[in-house]
């Protein structure tokens, strides 16, 4: 349709320099369009990025507290194995032996997956060899029929808890502030700012050339603020649904993984003690107290599967306490070391393996949460930065028009 | 010169602001995190020494006299009550080896107070099979499991002072034992001077650690848990020698060809009683009869020489009982 086109209408001041000033609307148009286009399509990429991080951390925080808790398993075996004599069954044996090598290449693990970790897992590595040097002593002077095992042992165990676990603890910590930091890393609000100030901005744009020409609207500017007004809903609900998505998932999946992860650790620990109220004869109530602080924490973390498992445990151990208290130690030693269905030993097998299994689902589950939508997250980050170049070009072609209606 | 076109220059700009966004992609998206740290642990607290608020009385000598056994012992209230119970129940340790231990070979606990334990029960049951009830205590809790009836002795080398006669009773000295020093055998130290400069273990919250400062200043204290904690120290080289009593040294070296007692004289004095409530007087003096007997038969001297002999290396002597309390 051919438009006739009007004469330019200088509003105010007729001396002013209109196209000059429509290049620098029009710079300002092309620049508020194109920022918009990479600084959106930036903060998507970057919160992909956090979300995959989010998933990585999540994997890096349950393989450390894998570490605490293959470490504290390997302290139960040892210590129960203890209690049976010089001579350690060889099951028990290969069970510290694999939990050992569990914590090692899960050691490993770790340092390749976060580089951050490196140096913290190399201190850790020198107190897990502390630990096995120490429990290798006990084992050996038990094997002897000397008492100085005792005291080896015991050291492997407050060296254990002193120094190897305190790191741990700190790996735990440290990842799961990562995981939960990435898992905010989604900015709808962010987004929506910078689209509002890019439309803002494009309205303005419009309402300068307006004051200058009889039109009202700028079809191009006009259009383009469309675009982008459009675009930013589209990109912001759609972070505000992934934000919405993280936030289930950290209260859902990912609390699950931790919580029941923690439950599996304090349970091994509190078979230790429960050892060591044996081995240490007459200190069975000082240990009990460290028996309940891990309990308390069972209870407090684990799933309601597991904690059926373990209240089954519990009354076991209770019947362990109650032989020992009333001067029947050989007979408390006899069931806490049995590996009978139904005795202490496998009631806690039992609780260990249920939590394995939960927070290795749940594990993945969030993981896989957090890393899913890769592909929909970065298509909307491409086509936004199209847009927001197809959003430029319209804006450069409705000012072209009134500079060639002016000239 | 040709002049830009506005387009070209609008391009040109365009692409400044490309440049530093691409930069900015970047570096944000290679930003790592800080390292993992490990919080300090908070500086603990150690015990050098000293452990009780002290002695409210003065050993003078006289803190070593016992009852004097007197009438029937066997028809006193406390053995009366043992009796009708069924079971002596006697506080003992489990984990000083020679004197009290748990042998992993069978699990029995053994040494030369358990024997001491088990020859007062013969002599209230006549024989004591199935009717004395070893109970593991540790040093913190002999007392007040005395005093409240829990068990009825301890067994436990535990060392008579007037400080612990004013809390329990004690049967007459059963064993002189003393504070010395345990080190390694080719370690050049041959008497208390050389421990200047040597790292030596007690155990926190006694009274060895001090007992070496005041007789070698210059030695190097070091604290662990208990007796058996410092050994471990000591084997790991972390400290050069041990200091408790000479009995339990002679458990902790037995244990470990490469240490020694050194040969010298008592640091302190460690007299060692039987343990009894102090209302069960009657029990203190069925203990001193069977303490004597054990002298005339030969059972003390069996049981020293079982235990004891063969690491301390000297013949010895059960003490001499004084009575007058």
């Amino acid at each position: 349709m051919s438009q006739q086109a009007p004469h330019p209408q200088p509003a105010a001041d007729f001396g002013e320099d209109v196209p000059r000033l429509l290049n620098r609307l029009q710079v300002a148009a092309v620049a508020l369009c194109v920022l918009f286009g990479v600084l959106a399509a930036l903060f998507q990429v970057l919160s992909w990025q956090a979300n995959g991080r989010a998933a990585d951390n999540t994997e890096q925080v349950v393989r450390v507290q894998e570490i605490q808790t293959s470490l504290l398993r390997a302290d139960a075996i040892a210590t129960t194995a203890f209690l049976v004599g010089g001579l350690e069954p060889p099951e028990a044996r290969a069970a510290y032996d694999a939990a050992v090598d569990d914590v090692l290449r899960l050691i490993t693990d770790a340092a390749d997956a976060q580089p951050a970790d490196r140096q913290v897992l190399a201190d850790l590595n020198v107190e897990v060899r502390t630990y096995t040097t120490a429990v290798a002593q006990a084992r050996d002077y038990n094997r002897q029929n000397l008492v100085i095992g005792i005291a080896y042992l015991n050291s492997a165990g407050d060296a254990l808890r002193s120094d190897a676990l305190p790191i741990v603890q700190a790996l735990v910590d440290a990842n799961s502030e990562r995981a939960v930091d990435e898992m905010d890393g989604q900015s709808p609000i962010l987004l929506l700012i910078v689209g509002v100030l890019a439309v803002g901005g494009l309205v303005l744009v419009n309402r300068e050339i307006s004051r200058r020409f009889h039109r009202r609207v700028n079809v191009g500017v006009v259009g383009a603020a469309a675009g982008i007004g459009l675009l930013t809903l589209v990109i912001a609900v759609h972070a505000g649904t992934r934000s919405s998505a993280n936030a289930d998932t950290r209260d859902g999946a990912y609390d699950t993984a931790v919580s029941e992860a923690s439950a599996r650790t304090a349970a091994n620990d509190a078979k230790a003690q429960e050892s060591q109220g044996l081995i240490n004869r007459g200190s069975g109530a000082e240990y009990e107290e460290l028996f309940a602080v891990a309990a308390e924490t069972v209870e407090q973390n684990a799933s309601p599967a597991t904690l059926r498992l373990w209240r089954d445990y519990v009354v076991e151990h209770q019947e362990v306490r109650d032989l020992d208290d009333r001067g029947n130690w050989d007979d408390a030693v006899a069931l806490a070391t049995s590996s009978d269905a139904g005795d202490p030993t496998a009631a806690l097998d039992a609780v260990d393996a249920a939590a394995e299994q939960v927070v290795s689902d749940a594990a993945d589950q969030a993981a896989d949460s957090f890393g899913s939508g890769g592909v929909v997250a970065l298509a909307l980050a491409v086509l936004t930065l199209l847009g927001g170049l197809v959003a430029a070009a319209a804006a450069t072609w409705g000012i072209n028009q009134r500079r060639r209606e002016y000239s | 010169m040709k002049r830009p076109s506005p387009s070209g220059r609008l391009a040109r700009r365009r692409r400044a602001w490309v440049a530093p966004v691409l930069a900015l992609l970047l570096v944000l998206a290679a930003c790592g995190y800080d390292e993992t740290t490990v919080p300090s642990p908070q500086a603990a607290t150690v015990d050098a020494g000293g452990g009780n608020d002290g002695p409210t009385c003065t050993n003078d000598g006289t803190q070593v006299r016992s009852y004097a056994p007197e009438g029937d012992v066997l028809s006193g209230d406390a053995v009366a009550r043992i009796r009708k119970r069924g079971r002596l129940v006697a506080g003992v340790a489990a984990d000083t080896f020679l004197l009290g231990s748990r042998d992993p070979s069978d699990g029995q606990i053994k040494g030369f107070d358990i024997d001491m334990a088990t020859a007062i029960a013969d002599r209230i049951f006549a024989p004591a099979t199935g009717k004395l009830e070893l109970r593991v205590i540790t040093a913190a809790e002999r007392i007040p499991l005395l005093q409240d009836g829990t068990i009825d002795i301890v067994a436990r080398n535990m060392t008579v002072n007037c400080d612990r006669w004013e809390q329990i009773a004690f049967s007459a000295i059963y064993y002189d034992a003393g504070q010395k020093v345990l080190v390694g055998r080719d370690s050049g130290i041959r008497d208390i001077a050389d421990l200047a400069d040597k790292r030596i273990c007690a155990p926190a919250g006694t009274t060895s650690i001090q007992n070496i400062q005041t007789i070698q200043p210059q030695a190097i204290p070091v604290t662990a848990g208990d007796n058996s904690a410092c050994m471990v120290l000591f084997q790991n080289g972390e400290a050069d020698g041990v200091s408790t009593d000479d009995t339990v040294l002679a458990g902790l070296a037995a244990q470990d060809p490469y240490a020694v007692v050194l040969d010298t004289p008592f640091l302190t004095d460690e007299p060692y009683g039987i343990g009894v409530n102090a209302d069960d007087v009657d029990l203190v003096q069925l203990i001193n009869v069977v303490l004597e007997e054990m002298r005339a038969d030969g059972r003390w001297q069996d049981s020293y020489d079982r235990w004891l002999r063969p690491s301390l290396q000297v013949p010895g002597k059960q003490p001499k009982p004084q009575y007058g309390r």
